[in-house]
């Protein structure tokens, strides 16, 4: 996924001038056409209940619930950064305090051995409000995620680094903020993708129970309807979502850590 | 901090080093016995003095030199940096007492002259300000036209120019030197002694330089301490007055024999 929108290197050209098409490489658009030719021609054969044509599925799209896209958009934004939050803090005390560590890193691994199906159910026992449910199940699962990959972040600055920047005897802050948040910040990147993907596929699930808007109750809509086009219809905008969301990352990467082409 | 030192204070005895009596044992996490890596080590080092710790490989001389920096306590014993001990005043020497290690140590996101103003920075200094000292450093070690490189665009002399420059940015009264010209090719390293003692010495600073290059401690130090192992004291020598009875080559045998015999030896 992560090659799949990646910007052009050099030597390989571009379908259209690179501000417009997202990095989007002649081999991935011409494989994206085959498939969605693949995909037509199929629709000929089969039943439109099994794979219907992109008419049928365009039509749909036409018809969705726009909002409910914005729906689920901003409950995946808001729980990721509520996870993103609390799991930079939990990684900064776990990082100053080996005791700490030693205490909560267990628990963080008995929460991520848990099945998202079963926070789910959990959530749906425990809390009466939706949108306190989802955020309960994005949060439970992506925070985890957040606070292993920034400590492993902090753990993994060379300690080269962190001797010369302690021989200009710096105070704790300005030892994370020169040296411990700029060496992470690829760590940091790389687990929103992550979580960026996890989330837009653990709040479909979410919204499958209780919700009254969201993609995940567009489908089941659509599942009650019978309407198999308007199934296809939300994944195709899920996927795009998650393609958009991963190709802005990767343009925050191109930004911010542009150094790396020198090293 | 910054304001620039007159070549008077070399005699100000603010700088002085004295080591008595340090003792460094390390305990190694898998239960083996704990390794003695400097033994009842005693001797100073005047305000403005070029000093050069000469010794085997592994004998305790980066140790000492982490020790000095305040960056390691010692087992026993102590250093004092005028009346104060580095380790204990450790915020004390802040913008004081800087390092240029054995690599470069560059933050490879930030650019040459951004790398130069990490101190400055971490002292507070404005950035009108800082801007100025790194790139008048860094012009001054050649490298005006690399203000804005990575340190992945330089090569190995030049990123070690630029942790010169790091170093000398901050106008340090004391500067340690750990093996910091040993890995690059001898032309290179020679331009580089060369650069550093022109500006050591122009400023007044006090240097403590490790390294296990003979020629490099004659040819830089007006004193060389030569270390034993574990790291204790075999030799004191006062280099000018060394080289006024002897030549370089019979210096450096001296030296050489006092390392290999691991034994004090008078000059």
């Amino acid at each position: 996924m992560g090659s799949f929108l990646a910007p052009p290197t050099m030597g390989e050209s571009p379908v259209w001038p690179r501000g417009l098409s997202l990095g989007l490489r002649r081999e991935t658009f011409f494989s994206l056409l085959l498939f969605a030719c693949a995909w037509q021609i199929a629709s000929y054969f089969a039943p439109p209940y099994v794979i219907p044509g992109w008419q049928a599925i365009g039509k749909s799209l036409l018809h969705l619930h726009m909002e409910w896209i914005a729906v689920t958009a901003v409950r995946v934004l808001f729980s990721l950064l509520l996870s993103f939050g609390l799991g930079a803090l939990l990684a900064m005390l776990m990082y100053s305090s080996r005791a700490f560590e030693r205490y909560l890193l267990p628990l963080l691994k008995m929460l991520m051995a848990v099945p998202v199906l079963c926070w789910i159910l959990f959530a749906v026992l425990w809390f009466r409000g939706v949108e306190f449910r989802i955020a309960f199940v994005l949060v439970i699962i992506c925070g985890p995620i957040f606070v292993i990959d920034l400590l492993d972040g902090m753990k993994g600055v060379l300690r080269e680094w962190r001797e010369m920047l302690r021989s200009l005897r710096p105070s704790k802050f300005q030892f994370f903020q020169k040296l411990i948040l700029p060496a992470i910040l690829p760590a940091v990147l790389t687990s929103w993708k992550v979580n960026l993907s996890l989330a837009v596929r653990v709040v479909t699930i979410a919204e499958l129970v209780g919700a009254t808007s969201g993609i995940g109750y567009g489908l089941v809509v659509a599942q009650g309807l019978f309407s198999i086009a308007d199934i296809f219809a939300w994944t195709l905008v899920l996927v795009v979502i998650l393609l958009v969301a991963q190709q802005i990352i990767t343009l925050l990467e191109d930004r911010l850590l542009h150094w790396r082409e020198s090293a | 901090m910054i304001a620039s030192r007159q070549e008077g204070d070399r005699s100000s005895g603010q700088f002085n080093i004295r080591v008595n009596q340090l003792r460094k044992v390390l305990r190694t996490s898998h239960g083996t016995e704990p390794l003695v890596a400097i033994d009842r080590l005693t001797f100073s080092v005047m305000a403005g003095e070029i000093a050069c710790i000469v010794g085997r490989t592994g004998c305790g001389k980066s140790t000492f030199l982490n020790i000095l920096a305040g960056l390691d306590h010692p087992t026993e014993g102590e250093i004092t940096i005028g009346e104060n001990t580095p380790y204990n005043a450790f915020d004390l020497f802040k913008g004081a007492v800087a390092v240029i290690f054995q690599q470069d140590r560059l933050l490879p996101w930030r650019t040459a002259r951004e790398n130069v103003e990490l101190g400055l920075e971490i002292l507070g200094i404005s950035p009108g300000q800082r801007r100025e000292t790194a790139e008048e450093w860094l012009t001054r070690l050649e490298l005006s036209g690399f203000l804005n490189a990575y340190p992945g665009e330089l090569s190995g002399g030049m990123r070690q120019r630029v942790a010169m420059a790091r170093a000398f940015a901050l106008d340090p009264q004391l500067l340690l030197v750990d093996e910091a010209f040993g890995h690059l090719d001898e032309v290179t390293a020679r331009q580089l002694r060369v650069d550093f003692l022109k500006h050591a010495s122009r400023r007044g600073t006090t240097v403590v330089m490790v390294t296990h290059q003979l020629e490099e401690a004659i040819e830089t130090a007006e004193k060389i301490f030569v270390f034993g192992k574990p790291a204790r004291l075999l030799a004191e020598i006062d280099t000018p007055a060394a080289l006024s009875r002897m030549s370089k080559e019979e210096l450096r045998t001296f030296i050489q024999e006092t390392i290999d015999s691991n034994q004090p030896r008078q000059l």
